[in-house]
């Protein structure tokens, strides 16, 4: 079986303002990585960058992107990531940085990675909360995320009726 | 992208998570300026979520093994969930579960017991007992089970071929050696009470004749209970009609000083239920005894076998299962012998207040075993050894002791011991006379069972040579045809207490040279058979008695016991096909297959003829035979009744007409005023058969006993006597030699065929048909229901021409009537939607032929629709009737066929040859238009 290998890079985006992550999208994103990997790299660095890059996933809340690189170039264009100082968007410009989390073979090893780290993090706001109200609300969102596991068995079986 | 492809990405995609992103930019300001913690930590909690859901579930197939890599993926997985790796194997099975239960709604299967429970003996017993309810099995079930096809024919599961090749080694068998079958289906039907009343009862209903030329019950030698005989049953005081069949029967010796009787009377399955209310109706028996516990001690077993519920098999954990099984299943399992299929409360005996005759329904409580072959005897006398006697002084319950102790028993003993021992000296089973009974008690023949098959092979000794001819010339005399086994006690003793192969098995093993024979034989091992001589071929003149032989009686529950010792005697074992072999070789008609005028024929041929025709059904309509164009009317069951009719007609027309005018003319024209005639003017009289029956009577025992001659036909009003004569002339008239390759013999003079002859036979013998053997001058092998035809003047100049072979005439193919009147038919309704003249004329033409205004429906395309047209002038050639059995005959060397063919036409046809061509006739198989000769031949 042979078939075209890629790698995946899953990157936290750092902005100051949380707020202004909501506006980002994911064609921003591919913008801002082709135009800082043909910065760094010129011609080449480009030409590598518009084959098979995409951006499979963002989500604007959490900050979390996944991005896809052809594994044969992968180093060259993760080199050029930290260059990226801001990402513009159709209102303005959003001053930003990536931070690369973990880089996989496959989607799913960046899913699994993904799960347990989103975890840890929430395992670690808890000690920093400010007040009561905060703490709870931590908390009942790590309950929810172990009860989605829990509860996910039988979700699982209500979807498997589905044609 | 395709709507297909799309679809199945969007399957593949459906748990994948979506990008969350906020396309409105409205968002920014409704969203605070300082988001608290707690909406992050929700956002997490989200992302965790969908991603766990992506990470779980598998791609959008709902095949598990989705989750592999495809090179990981065997095509075993969807079944085999083993072949699965470990963290996937659970949700394989829920998935299969569910499939399982979903998908087709799959009845829920009892859970099957293991194999090994199964084979448990008891289990085995109970499963055969249940699978015996609805057709009884013979004793031998098992064994013929295993080694040849069976069939469920008259209520009985009957081996009919084994799966082996040995068609032609069952031949040989027969004619050297000996073939082994067993017979136990045959019902046995038992008459007791006073001589006089018995023979009064049967001969004056069931016979118009006197008993001292008749052949019935009251036959003077198989009346002393000294040979078996054999006759045509009739309907009580209809004699010359309706009769019911053939049986054999067998009177028990007289006891000195006793008048009471018993007569047993063997009939086959089909016949049994007619001749049993026969027998019931002449001798008043309609008062039912009802069945004794103690008399029917195994048929009560089996009842309460069947009556009782069966216990649930539902094993709580705690108990062990063996010990359930065998509570349960411990009395349970008790072997059926006898007929498995009659509830206990059916009844068996019928009594007769004013006659004091009992009827006994032995159907299944005797094994009948029958032995075909010269060498027979000599399997019999090595496979049996005649009872050793033991002094048991205490008393006992077993039977044999308390013989002992009597002495005139033990001298009875001792005397048909002395025979037996002289049987062995026998060349062949032919040389002794036809029918003799021999009744003995013999040793349980397992203890003799030799370690291998051998041959048994008869050892001619010349001493003792006084003895062996008076056994062939007289016969056994007749006290030493008493035998044990008409006792019911008797009977039923043995029965209870035979040893079981067990018990022997231990017995064996327990001696001290191992193989070496048992010593003293055990008290229980006696058992009392009775040895009947079955007569070989008695009619014709080449190959006598070929196919003699001996049927072997024993009581119920004794058939593997003497079946194993036999068949390592190396004999062959035959189904029913053989019989029929055997029955067609001997030339003489079988039982339900040659009597259609019997209701049991009658009922066979119906069934004949649906059997096939679903066979024929089941090819497809381009490769089935169209036999219309073939001319042949009646491929699969005969119309004799049309035959003898139309002949009737054509007999008497050709009475009238000149000589010189052709059959063909004749019945041409015969066909034309029965077409007039309306059915319903028709007489009624229905086809009789000209049938003499031999009693087993050879030449060098008439000088001893004075036999009257058994013959018995289906005319009215003619005596039997002239009968035969009749039948002596008539076959004298079919020509001077017999079959190919036999020589010619001289028969006595015969008033030669002439007109007058032929008026005064036909007078008396108008609508009778007779049975015929018909053997093939050349080659060519006939079949089932081929026709037989009158060859024309040209035909005989053919044959006398002589080129091999290619000499015999063809018939010209004929037109599908029926073919294309449907066509047609379709064609002209369309044609007259849209009303064209020129049709509506055809239309009525074909409406006026009667032949062809047949309703469409239950047409099948290629055989002819029932109201059949003229049987007799269908064809070229006219039809004489057609054959039941045929095959090529090994005894022969040519193909040979029996059958029937209507008097009239036979006398027509001979009456036309020149005398060098008389009795040839033409031959022609349903599938084809080749006429072959044929000589027929009249065996009396």
């Amino acid at each position: 079986m042979v078939r075209v290998k890629s790698r995946y890079l899953l990157c936290e985006i750092n902005v100051t303002d949380r707020n202004s992550l909501l506006l980002l999208n994911d064609k921003a994103i591919a913008a801002a990585v082709k135009e800082v990997v043909a910065r760094i790299h010129g011609d080449y660095g480009a030409a590598m960058c518009s084959l098979r890059f995409s951006v499979k996933y963002l989500n604007t809340q959490t900050g979390m992107v996944f991005l896809r690189f052809p594994k044969m170039s992968y180093k060259l264009l993760w080199s050029a990531l930290p260059f990226i100082t801001s990402i513009d968007t159709r209102w303005k410009k959003i001053p930003c940085f990536l931070n690369c989390l973990h880089v996989g073979g496959t989607i799913r090893t960046c899913q699994k990675f993904l799960i347990r780290y989103n975890t840890q993090q929430l395992h670690r706001m808890l000690p920093n909360c400010q007040n009561e109200e905060e703490k709870e609300k931590i908390r009942k969102a790590i309950l929810s995320c172990s009860i989605i596991q829990g509860a996910f068995e039988d979700e699982r079986d209500d979807n498997e009726d589905e044609p | 992208m395709s709507a297909a492809k799309v679809k199945m990405r969007q399957k593949k995609l459906r748990n994948q998570p979506a990008s969350v992103q906020c396309l409105s930019s409205s968002v920014h300001d409704e969203s605070s300026p300082h988001p608290n913690a707690g909406v992050f930590a929700r956002a997490r909690a989200a992302e965790v979520s969908a991603m766990l859901r992506a990470v779980t579930k598998t791609t959008g197939s709902c095949h598990v093994f989705g989750a592999l890599p495809r090179h990981m993926r065997r095509r075993a997985m969807s079944h085999n969930t083993k072949r699965l790796p470990c963290r996937l194997r659970e949700m394989a099975n829920r998935m299969r579960e569910k499939c399982l239960q979903g998908g087709v709604k799959k009845k829920e299967q009892a859970k099957n017991k293991s194999r090994k429970a199964r084979r448990r003996h008891g289990n085995m017993l109970l499963e055969f007992n249940r699978r015996q309810r609805k057709n009884v099995w013979l004793e031998t079930h098992i064994w013929h089970a295993k080694r040849f096809h069976m069939v469920k024919k008259w209520g009985y599961c009957l081996g009919d071929r084994p799966t082996l090749k040995c068609y032609r080694p069952s031949y040989r068998a027969m004619s050297t050696h000996c073939l082994l079958q067993d017979l136990s289906y045959y019902c046995c039907l038992e008459l007791q009470g006073e001589e006089d009343k018995l023979l009064d009862c049967l001969s004056q209903s069931m016979y118009c004749f006197s008993h001292s030329t008749g052949p019935t019950f009251a036959q003077r030698l198989c009346l002393s209970g000294q040979r078996q005989g054999s006759l045509v049953l009739y309907r009580a005081g209809q004699f010359p009609s309706q009769p019911l069949g053939s049986v054999t029967f067998l009177w028990r010796p007289r006891t000195p000083g006793s008048v009471h009787r018993h007569l047993w009377t063997w009939v086959h399955p089909t016949l049994k239920q007619d001749v049993l209310t026969e027998f019931q109706s002449v001798c008043q028996c309609q008062s039912v005894v009802p069945p004794h516990v103690p008399l029917v001690m195994d048929a009560k077993v089996v009842s309460t076998t069947d009556l009782e519920p069966k216990p649930e098999r539902k094993h709580t954990p705690g108990t062990k299962r063996k010990q359930s099984e065998k509570d349960a299943g411990g009395p349970l399992a008790k072997k059926i012998l006898g007929d498995g299929t009659r509830s206990p409360e059916t009844p068996v005996t019928w009594k007769s207040s004013s006659t004091g005759i009992l009827i006994n329904d032995l159907t299944m409580e005797i094994v009948r075993y029958r032995l075909i072959g010269p060498q027979s005897h000599s399997v019999l006398t090595e496979a049996l050894e005649a009872a050793t006697d033991c002094d048991v002084r205490a008393p006992s319950c077993l039977w044999w002791p308390n013989h002992c102790k009597e002495e005139s028993k033990m001298k009875l003993h001792q005397q048909q011991t002395d025979l037996f021992h002289t049987l062995k000296g026998v060349y062949s089973t032919a040389e002794l006379p036809p029918g003799i009974v021999l009744g003995l008690t013999v040793d349980d023949p397992r203890l003799s069972i030799p370690p291998k098959r051998v041959k048994a092979l008869s050892c001619v000794k010349e001493v003792g040579d006084e003895k062996r001819k008076e056994l062939s010339l007289r016969g056994v005399p007749e006290h030493c045809c008493e035998s044990f086994l008409w006792e019911q006690s008797v009977r039923n003793n043995v029965t209870e207490n035979k040893i079981s192969e067990q018990d022997l098995n231990r017995m064996r093993s327990e001696v001290l040279v191992p193989g070496s024979r048992l010593s003293p034989v055990p008290l229980q091992g006696r058992v009392p058979i009775l040895l009947v001589h079955q007569p070989g071929k008695q009619v014709g003149h080449e190959m006598n008695s070929w196919g003699a032989g001996w049927d072997l009686l024993l009581p119920k529950g004794w058939g593997m016991a003497f079946w194993i010792p036999l068949v390592y005697r190396d004999v062959r074992i035959g189904g029913l096909k053989m019989s029929l072999t055997h029955s067609q070789n001997k030339g003489v008609p079988h039982f339900p297959h040659d009597y259609p005028d019997c209701p049991a024929g009658a009922r066979f041929q119906g069934e004949q003829e649906s059997e096939l025709l679903e066979k024929f059904k089941r090819r497809p309509p381009a490769k089935r035979t169209n036999y219309i164009k073939h001319g042949c009317l009646a491929p699969f069951s005969c119309p004799w009744q049309q035959l003898a009719e139309e002949w009737d007609v054509i007999g008497s027309e050709g009475g009238i007409q000149a000589q010189s005018t052709s059959l063909g003319d004749i019945a041409m024209r015969a066909e034309r005023t029965s077409h007039h005639q309306v059915p319903g003017t028709k007489q009624q009289t229905h086809f009789t058969v000209l049938r003499y029956l031999v009693f087993f009577m050879t030449i060098c025992y008439v000088m001893f006993t004075l036999v009257p001659v058994a013959l018995l036909n289906f005319i009215p009003i003619i005596l039997f006597p002239r009968t035969r004569k009749s039948l002596r002339l008539l076959s004298s008239w079919c020509g001077p030699t017999s079959s190919q390759g036999q020589r010619s013999y001289c028969v006595r003079e015969m008033p030669p065929l002439d007109h007058t002859a032929k008026k005064s036979f036909l007078a008396s013998h108008g609508m009778s048909l007779v049975w015929v053997r018909l053997s093939l001058l050349l080659k060519g092998k006939p079949d089932l229901h081929a026709m037989v035809s009158v060859p024309t003047a040209d035909d005989l100049k053919l044959l006398s021409r002589g080129g091999p072979g290619s000499s015999a005439p063809q018939e010209p193919p004929h037109r599908d009537h029926l073919k294309s009147t449907l066509k047609r038919g379709k064609k002209g309704t369309k044609k007259v939607a849209s009303d064209t003249p020129s049709t509506s004329g055809q239309i009525t033409t074909t409406s006026n032929d009667p032949q062809l205004s047949c309703p469409a429906s239950d047409v099948v395309l290629g055989v002819w629709p029932n109201p059949l047209p003229s049987v007799t002038s269908h064809c070229s050639r006219v039809t004489l009737g057609w054959v039941t059995q045929a095959d090529f005959s090994l005894s022969a060397g040519c193909g040979e066929a029996l059958g029937f063919v209507s008097v009239t036409g036979l006398v027509h046809t001979l009456i036309s040859q020149p005398l060098e061509h008389r009795g040839t006739v033409l031959l022609r198989n349903p599938m084809s238009l080749q006429y072959r000769f044929a000589k027929i031949n009249i065996e009396v």
